[in-house]
């Protein structure tokens, strides 16, 4: 990034001592939040001492613990292979060509994102699996029998089908922040397209790939349900496995080896973002000029259609289909769906979301305007939240919680917690490359008319990295709302979710009552990916 | 240990006709349901010494639908002869299934104006888990930990977590069913069975043991099981404790090598075999009654092994924690909870089998002396470690 204009700054004799103080000060904080948001991991370095060292050397040697740590490396990278393969594709069709109805493709390309990949894996098995609607649907035909979908290849695509929305995401705002006049000045010297793309464009959004698809693969890491759904053996299952045995140590032995497994997948994400020299930050004055599909105008649309309707439609597809299909199994139904249920999941997801982007901001701007690699360090570190499982997340909060601050024990404010170490990373990275866009000279200017550090970050940086904040919001808020394993082991005594309303339905197996809520939920969330590409279009204009 | 007889000479007088075979039992239930007449159970006149006191009959806790038809009044401790709940508990309820308990807490709230359950629900392992981190860092604020899985409630027991009951609450249940010391006590039995689709195989091609299982070539990759299902775990384990270590891994390896397909839950496996997929599979008991009762037509049949882990009984189950101050109120709440109206409520609405000899299971179930169910203390089943281990080496899990 420009060190050039942070060097200028500091020549400037004026004001250097407040800038470092203030610096100073950013420091402290960005260190505070992320030692704030790791401290459950403590929890984990208790329990995983408890446990015998030959024991532990056994456990994480033996050939289950291979083999399952191989299972999760395959998952992990063809997941995120494989979104980046849709992902990409798809912001550039939405952004830089004339596909046909693009805003249109550009919402449904984004919304899977609100469905939860438990209620995507299950309607997928329905639809796909043996004795699903696709065979009943092809029997008549004469196909005896469809591909089994279980396994690898079934967890990869339900996976990648409800996650790949962040690399679209982080790649549209990309694509729409860049700057134009790069990709005509190559084409104007005689590059193909293609060339143009991979010599110009490519190097540009390629750090936005890598930002979507470090979210898409840390997912992946710490998801239980849909790997389970889809019968493939995973990290998470494991951990899952010795918390059912009761073997709390286990648990957290192995699940040190996920977070090994987290911070290697940061090492890689970090090594493609620091060749992000420039990407970023010429923002774009101009759009490059829009692309002409031609004679793939039809098949560009198919392939649109084809995501939006194993991502989108089919869920919704099966969740009305319970609907109708009603309840099932036992004589009565159990208590009903109340509004409240829905009141309670909107103030936390709105809660965690207002505070994540708050604690966010620091751990941003010291990754954005930092000069070595030690200063986006702490925003780094805080992405290991997300990929620790919410089992594991929960009993560290309840242990921690009764011992130290028994007070928070059993109220939202330790599940608000809960969410902002999990999400808050998402608030980090849209902040980040928010800021990243703003030129620091307006910063300077504003110094040089006598504001102090903190006034002139609030005059000039923060109305321009607004929406940036907000779209981060706005993923914590959905993704909040989605959310089940922490939120079941942290609620307040009764307190009763979307998620933990459709969990207790649908385990009793009344599908028919969790239709409602499911359906619901992914509306509310999807109204809140309104506001994400609300933020394009301010910036993108 | 299993006192099979306790309770003969109490039922003789009321034992009505069963399906004397101890397989086909869906079938005549069904048959029996046609002939009922529909829409009676509102007016069933209340069971037991229900008199006045609360506005609530017992068809207020009875369910209702074809397996619930033709029942005679329950039997046992009226809730009319208990004394009042009144005052606040912490409930932790495992198990999502648990969701139907719910509706029981919600009558007594509804009989005892002063009486208010806060419930915490999550999974009966996680729960466990939790209940012994939180002592580890302080002290649970749970009074009462309800369970589908005694295996849960064993290890909380084991942890020393568990306060022991008086026996005034565990007396009507049968030993088998309750901790010796009373530190859990049953409240919803629940047998595992082999559930069969009735197109593919015949009552006689299942074995009476497990053990003969992976030798029957009808079940060749047409066989169903849910391994990370807490009672599969439970079964595995009693095999375990029954026979022996290396016995059960053989057994699991010839399973695996008839070619067994696993799915996440044993009501998936019951609704698979209904629909075909799989002729047959290992299931608790009620998971068909459920298949059953949502579409009538399902071709799907239940048989019980004999006297091996196959034909297990595990319990739903109730135990006070240690250093709770509400120790009387939670006492007096498990009986209700053992009281004829709400034992017509498990049995009926959850298609559980009873705790108290009172209470009859629904439909044509063969009653728990009829079932034959291994010699074994369910606090044994609380080390599910060593299943998990074993399940996983043979590369089960």
């Amino acid at each position: 990034m420009a060190t050039g204009d942070r060097d200028r700054v500091a020549e400037q004799s004026q004001g250097a001592t407040t800038e470092r103080s203030a610096s100073r000060v950013l420091s402290g904080v960005a260190v505070a939040i992320t030692l704030l948001v790791l401290s459950p991991l403590a929890w984990l370095v208790l329990r995983a001492g408890e446990m015998d060292t030959a024991r532990a050397i056994e456990l994480l040697t033996s050939q289950t613990t291979i083999e399952v740590t191989a299972n999760t490396i395959v998952l992990v990278g063809s997941v995120t292979l494989l979104s980046a393969l849709v992902g990409v594709p798809l912001a550039i069709l939405t952004v830089q060509t004339d596909l046909p109805f693009r805003r249109f493709w550009t919402v449904t390309s984004a919304l899977p994102l609100v469905v939860p990949s438990y209620i995507g894996a299950f309607a997928f098995v329905s639809a796909f699996g043996p004795q699903g609607h696709l065979s009943d649907l092809l029997a008549p035909l004469g196909v005896e029998q469809i591909p089994a979908i279980y396994g690898l290849p079934g967890a990869t695509l339900v996976l990648t089908l409800f996650t790949y929305p962040y690399i679209f995401l982080t790649t549209r705002a990309a694509l729409l922040s860049f700057d134009g006049t790069i990709v005509e000045a190559a084409r104007s010297l005689n590059h193909t397209r293609w060339e143009a793309f991979k010599r110009v464009t490519l190097p540009q959004i390629l750090p936005g790939i890598a930002g979507g698809g470090l979210l898409v693969a840390l997912y992946t890491l710490g998801d239980f349900g849909t790997p389970s759904i889809m019968k493939y053996d995973v990290f998470t299952r494991m951990i899952f496995n010795e918390f059912g045995a009761r073997r709390i140590d286990y648990a957290a032995v192995l699940s040190w080896l996920l977070l090994a497994m987290a911070v290697v997948v940061l090492a890689i994400e970090s090594r493609i973002e620091a060749g992000r020299d420039g990407a970023y930050v010429s923002r774009g004055a101009r759009r490059p000029g829009e692309i002409k599909l031609g004679v793939w105008k039809l098949p560009a649309t198919l392939f649109c259609g084809a995501v939006a309707t194993l991502g989108l439609a089919l869920p919704i597809a099966i969740l009305l289909q319970w609907l109708v299909r009603g309840g099932v199994g036992y004589s009565d139904a159990g208590r009903p769906f109340q509004l409240g249920f829905a009141w309670n999941s909107l103030t936390v997801a709105a809660a965690a979301a207002a505070v994540s982007v708050v604690v966010a901001l620091p751990l941003a701007y010291l990754a954005a305007r930092g000069d070595s690699r030690v200063s986006s360090l702490p925003d780094r570190l805080s992405y290991v939240g997300y990929a620790v499982p919410g089992v594991v997340l929960g009993l560290a909060l309840v242990f921690l919680s009764l011992k130290y601050v028994p007070f928070v024990y059993n109220t939202v404010f330790l599940l608000v917690f809960a969410y902002v170490v999990r999400f808050m990373p998402q608030a980090v990275g849209t902040t980040k490359s928010s800021l990243l866009q703003v030129d620091p000279s307006y910063v300077e200017a504003a110094r040089s008319l006598g504001y102090p550090p903190l006034t002139a970050f609030r005059k000039v940086v923060l109305p321009l990295v607004a929406p940036g904040i907000a779209a981060g919001g706005a993923l914590v808020f959905l993704t909040t709302m989605k959310e089940l394993p922490a939120t079941l082991m942290l609620r307040p005594l009764g307190f009763e979710t979307f998620v933990t309303y459709i969990w207790r339905v649908q385990e009793s197996g009344y599908y028919g009552q969790a239709a409602v809520p499911a359906l619901v939920l992914v509306v509310v969330s999807g109204l809140s990916m309104l506001v994400i590409l609300g933020r394009e279009q301010q910036n993108g204009a | 240990m299993m006192e099979h007889n306790t309770d003969d000479d109490d039922r003789s007088d009321r034992d009505r006709t069963r399906p004397s075979s101890r397989r086909g039992f869906l079938a005549a239930s069904s048959t029996l349901a046609a002939s009922a007449l529909a829409g009676c159970t509102d007016m069933l006149p209340g069971g037991g010494g229900e008199t006045s006191g609360s506005e609530l009959s017992v068809g207020d806790f009875r369910g209702s639908g074809p397996l619930v038809e033709q029942r005679s009044a329950p039997e046992g401790t009226s809730i009319d002869d208990l004394p009042d709940l009144s005052g606040e508990l912490t409930m932790y309820l495992g198990g999502g299934e648990s969701g139907l308990y719910l509706d029981l807490v919600d009558l007594l709230e509804q009989i005892y104006p002063d009486f208010d359950v806060s419930p915490q629900q999550d999974s009966a392992s996680n729960l466990a888990n939790r209940i012994s981190v939180e002592n580890n860092a302080g002290n649970t604020p749970a009074d009462v930990f309800m369970a589908v899985d005694a295996g849960a409630l064993g290890s909380v027991a084991q942890d020393g977590n568990a306060a022991s009951m008086s026996s005034e609450v565990t007396d009507p249940v049968r030993d088998a069913f309750k901790d010796s010391e009373g530190r859990w006590v049953g409240f919803a039995g629940r047998a595992r069975a082999i559930p069969y689709n009735t197109n593919e195989l015949s009552a006689s091609d299942v074995p009476s043991t497990v053990a003969a299982f992976p030798e029957t070539s009808a079940f060749g990759d047409s066989f169903g099981w849910a391994p990370s299902y807490s009672a599969f775990q439970s079964f595995v384990t009693a095999m375990r404790v029954i026979e022996d270590d290396e016995t059960t891994r053989q057994w699991l390896q010839s399973m695996q090598d008839l070619g067994v397909t696993t799915y996440d839950n044993e009501f998936a496996v019951s609704n698979r075999v209904a629909d075909g997929e799989i002729s047959a599979g290992f299931a608790n008991h009620y998971y068909s009654l459920r298949v059953q009762s949502d579409r009538s037509s399902a071709p799907i049949d239940l048989a019980f092994t004999e006297g091996d882990a196959g034909a297990l009984v595990n319990v739903s189950g109730a135990q006070i924690l240690d250093g709770t101050e509400n120790k009387e109120l939670a006492e007096n709440f498990l009986r209700h909870v053992l009281s004829a109206e709400a034992q017509e409520f498990f049995a009926t609405r959850t298609y559980a089998y009873p705790m108290i000899s009172g209470v009859e299971p629904v439909g044509g179930l063969p009653t728990i002396d009829e079932l034959n169910p291994p010699d074994i203390d369910l606090g044994e089943l609380s080390d599910l470690g060593g299943t998990v281990d074993m399940l996983r080496e043979v590369g089960v899990l």
